[in-house]
């Protein structure tokens, strides 16, 4: 396949190109050292070389907050609104937050599918970059390449003052039309390496998180954890919502809306008479790495954490996937009998 | 999993968006429990299993789910069971026939019937697990001839709480039915067994390789059956029971429902017992 | 339908909370619209025997307090706590750590045996309350969710989750990142993350979640840099009267 160059002093000129004839969403600074996705408008603005963003580009095809219906109680009926359709590039996205988007596109086309996020996802396109992993992300234990560009129409992969391109779609080819990229044949630089690594890949995890359903690893997370719900509000392939009904002041319409949800948080799992089914936090804490590594991995085969990292570096008690996943892989390890 | 539905945009059905249904007719059971009939426009069938349930919405106070109580061979309305515990069912219970709701559903898999030809059905509800459990034995009622014997064991609190009662009589009238009620605390009037609801089974005579029993009742009670059920040496496969979990969307989308890996609103609610023993969070 | 009747009452607190400072704007009027108000110190002479809703501001800090609140009890169908002091005793209850004799001595000097004081206790130590419109001053998107809740004849569930939920929703970059303290992990959301989305750390004014691990909490501050106890007057600012005789 051709493959381009694209001087880093000519990024915000392609960006610009892209912006004449399309919505385009790409990462951008946020706060003092933080990165968000955002509609691009002014191109100069626009980062490709950053560690991870503080969302996933999953907000914008699950917005943190939607509304599902509107209501008129004058009238006791409602609508749904009208969901503004996707058609946008997603220009900037690492290959995790990819194959996250793929985890998120099988949970909502099986079973019912959703008209919402699948109106949104309609006509994305991806323009993927590499990265350099820092100290949070372990991607490649998950089996995604930093290099992977499964789902993107163009790939950049940074190379000395630059990135070379990739187009491996039509639709990638019809981004780049009419903008001058020189052809490159050089290979590409070696991946820098990962420092965190899960030590075994999924295949075997299944069993190791059968064997795990009573470890200490639980409860002594638990002590440390706060139950403050960030480790599932930031993950690219958490899903949950809640449902919360809005009314206005005047008592005569209103909106019901879903926001994001978490099942480490207290309310989530309420039952019948003030009961909770996962009362104690560390029932929340197995039950969260469970769903990343178990549940769906057991039908599907592939682990729904894609080792972004975001988890870990945004706990504020420290508390790290990789080392609890690491610790019950250590403790079965000590039965063979699991693993062989 | 690779290889996606790329259908994206493809028009799937509104899965959050209820169709206004009337409430023709509203029959107070106990202090707490009001039983609704509920039409669909034009009078449509709404189509469920025994064992469904949909969600009834109020605009402007909220969503949840309940089971259906009639029957599917019951046509042209539905009947809903619903006790008075919180937000939405304290508003439900000032409704008056000739309000509508919301409805969505039926959802939840239901109880596959045509595994129960034949054989002879054992119903053991506790409490408002009689709702959803009526489904079913009206069903068996209305095609008394596909099926084998019908048991019906009900415990209740006390005997002021007995849901249904011109139904419960009727069913110790019919010759073809096998009613046994027990409650824990009974008040001076009631005459009959007291007790909780496992101290029933020791006593019945089972065909057992021919028997499928449902359960359905409050969390606790369930461990306790299955154990006198397992006593009385039935087979874990001829056992369905239905869960209960706090629904947020019924389609299997919010994750509200999840136990370990299986998800109430899809999977259920209700299950046949080796597929969820080994579930550490079920019973 | 006859428009519930609504009486506004203010016990120790700084006026801060009261409904008519508040910066309603024009919603005031809606709100205003859909109720009676029957007695209202700051707007009116009258009073009346009965109320249908009584919204009631400030913790109690002296016996006449302790009566008047259960006069209003016996009066009300429904009691609402306004604002951090009528909910959690708010910052007053950090009086109730010393003791009572030193705090009048500071506070009214040769005066004090003019002036009864008791601990600050939030309304709940001394009656049924039925809602909370929590913060400091009261989150005023709360207030309106528990209007219209009444106004609707439904109930209003209280949140239960922390701040940081909030703050994620709006993709806040956390504050520890800039070297602050921020007791959002513990703290009761529903301020849809006020000041972290303006850049300033949470300090905890709409009180604990139900069950805070405090210990953790104070891991994490003190992993930041606080003394054990800077941290744990941290968490004590609006929390003085819940934490009475706990410490992590
Ligand atoms: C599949 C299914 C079938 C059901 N069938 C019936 C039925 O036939 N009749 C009936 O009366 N109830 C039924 N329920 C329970 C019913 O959904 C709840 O009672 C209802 O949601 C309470 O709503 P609320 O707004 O009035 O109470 P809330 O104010 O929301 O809560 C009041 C109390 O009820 C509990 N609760 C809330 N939602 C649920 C829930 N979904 N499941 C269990 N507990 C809950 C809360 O923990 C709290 O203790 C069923 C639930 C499920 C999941
Ligand atoms: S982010 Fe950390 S402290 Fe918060 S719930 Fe997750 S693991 Fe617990
Ligand atoms: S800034 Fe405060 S509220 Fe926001 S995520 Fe960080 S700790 Fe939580
Ligand atoms: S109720 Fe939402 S997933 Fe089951």
């Amino acid at each position: 396949m051709a493959q381009y160059f694209l001087e880093q002093a000519r990024v915000a000129d392609f960006v610009a190109h892209l912006l004449a004839s399309n919505t385009v969403y790409a990462p951008h600074r946020k706060g003092s050292r933080s990165y968000a996705f955002a509609k691009a408008d002014d191109p100069a603005a626009v980062v490709l070389d950053y560690p991870r963003t503080l969302s996933s580009v999953k907000k914008f095809f699950l917005p943190p907050r939607e509304v599902l219906l509107n209501f008129d109680l004058t009238l006791d009926a409602a609508s749904v609104p009208p969901v503004e359709p996707g058609n946008a590039v997603f220009l900037g996205v690492h290959s995790y937050d990819l194959a996250a988007v793929r985890r998120l596109d099988f949970n909502f086309t099986t079973g019912n599918p959703e008209r919402n996020y699948l109106a949104r996802r309609d006509g994305a396109r991806f323009i993927g970059v590499s990265y350099v992993p820092d100290k949070f992300h372990f991607a490649g234990s998950v089996g995604i390449d930093p290099y992977d560009m499964t789902g993107c129409d163009m790939f950049l992969t940074k190379h000395a003052d630059g990135w070379i391109v990739d187009i491996p779609t039509g639709e990638g080819s019809e981004l780049a039309a009419g903008f001058k990229l020189e052809a490159h044949d050089e290979p590409k630089p070696p991946r820098a390496h990962f420092t965190q690594h899960v030590f075994v890949p999924q295949a075997r995890l299944g069993k190791v998180m059968e064997a795990s359903y009573d470890h200490p690893v639980w409860n002594e997370t638990a002590d440390a954890c706060l139950g403050c719900g960030t480790c599932n509000l930031v993950c690219p392939t958490c899903y949950c919502f809640n449902v919360q009904e809005n009314v206005d002041i005047a008592c005569t319409s209103g909106q019901r809306e879903r926001s994001w949800d978490g099942c480490m948080l207290r309310g989530f799992t309420e039952v019948a008479g003030g009961e909770f089914f996962r009362e104690k936090v560390a029932a929340r804490q197995r039950h969260r790495v469970y769903r990343k590594f178990k549940y769906i991995s057991d039908v599907t085969g592939q682990p729904w954490c894609v080792g972004c990292g975001r988890c870990t570096a945004s706990c504020t008690a420290k508390i790290s996937i990789v080392e609890i996943v690491n610790r019950l892989i250590r403790d079965s390890e000590r039965d063979e009998s699991i693993l062989t | 999993m690779e290889q996606q539905i790329q259908q994206f945009g493809a028009g799937p059905r509104e899965l959050y968006l209820p169709e206004m249904a009337v409430i023709t007719e509203v029959r107070r059971l106990t202090e707490l429990e009001t039983l609704y009939t509920v039409e669909l426009p034009g009078g449509r069938d709404l189509g469920h299993k025994p064992g469904q349930f949909v969600e009834v919405s109020l605009y402007g106070i909220g969503e949840a789910p309940f089971s259906i109580s009639s029957s599917p061979t019951r046509r042209g309305s539905f009947e809903l069971g619903i006790r008075r515990v919180g937000m939405l069912t304290d508003v439900l219970a000032g409704y008056a026939p000739g309000r509508k709701i919301g409805i969505r559903g039926p959802f939840g898999n239901g109880i596959d019937v045509s595994k129960f030809t034949g054989k002879d059905v054992l119903i053991i509800a506790g409490g408002i697990g009689l709702v959803p459990m009526r489904s079913l034995i009206n069903y068996v009622l209305d095609r008394r001839d596909e099926f084998g014997r019908l048991i019906i064991c009900y415990g209740s609190r006390s005997d002021s709480e007995l849901l249904f009662p011109d139904e419960l009589a009727a069913w110790e009238k019919d010759p073809r039915t096998e009613y046994h009620v027990t409650v824990d605390r009974g008040t001076e009037a009631w005459t009959g067994r007291t007790g909780v609801i496992t101290t029933l089974l020791p006593g019945l005579a089972l065909d057992l390789p021919n028997t499928v029993a449902c359960i359905c009742g409050p969390p606790v009670m369930y461990r306790f059956v299955v154990m006198a059920l397992r006593g009385r040496g039935l087979p874990d496969q001829n056992v369905y029971m239905s869960l209960e979990r706090r629904m947020k969307c019924g389609v299997g989308k919010c994750g509200h429902c999840q136990i370990n890996n299986t998800y109430v609103c899809q999977d259920g609610p209700v299950y046949n017992l080796p597929d969820i023993a080994k579930l550490r969070e079920a019973l | 339908m006859a428009k519930p009747r609504v009486a506004i009452f203010d016990f120790t607190g700084c006026e801060g909370c009261e409904l008519s400072q508040l910066n309603f704007e024009d919603q005031l009027l809606d709100i205003l619209a859909q109720v009676d108000i029957v007695e209202w110190r700051e707007a009116m002479d009258d009073k009346a025997d009965e109320y249908d809703i009584a919204f009631v501001e400030g913790a109690l800090s002296t016996p006449d307090c302790i009566k008047r609140i259960h006069d209003i009890r016996r009066r009300t169908k429904v009691l609402v706590a306004l604002g951090a002091c009528a909910v959690d005793g708010g910052v007053n209850a950090i009086k109730n750590l010393h003791p009572i004799e030193e705090v009048r001595a500071t506070v009214y000097g040769q005066d004090q045996y003019l002036f009864p004081t008791l601990p600050a206790l939030p309304l709940s130590a001394v009656v049924k309350v039925d809602y909370n419109v929590r913060g400091c001053p009261m989150t005023q998107a709360e207030f309106l969710r528990v209007f219209t809740s009444l106004v609707m004849g439904k109930q209003f569930e209280e949140p239960d989750l922390a701040v940081c939920v909030e703050c994620k929703l709006n993709e806040n970059e956390c504050v520890y990142e800039r070297g602050m303290i921020c007791l959002g992990p513990v703290t009761r959301a529903g301020c849809n993350s006020h000041c972290t989305n303006f850049g300033q750390y949470c300090i905890g004014c709409r009180g604990l979640v139900s069950e805070p691990n405090l210990k953790g909490m104070n891991e994490v501050l003190t992993s930041h840099g606080l003394a054990v106890d800077e941290a744990w007057k941290r968490l004590q600012l609006y929390n003085a009267y819940r934490l009475q005789g706990v410490r992590a």
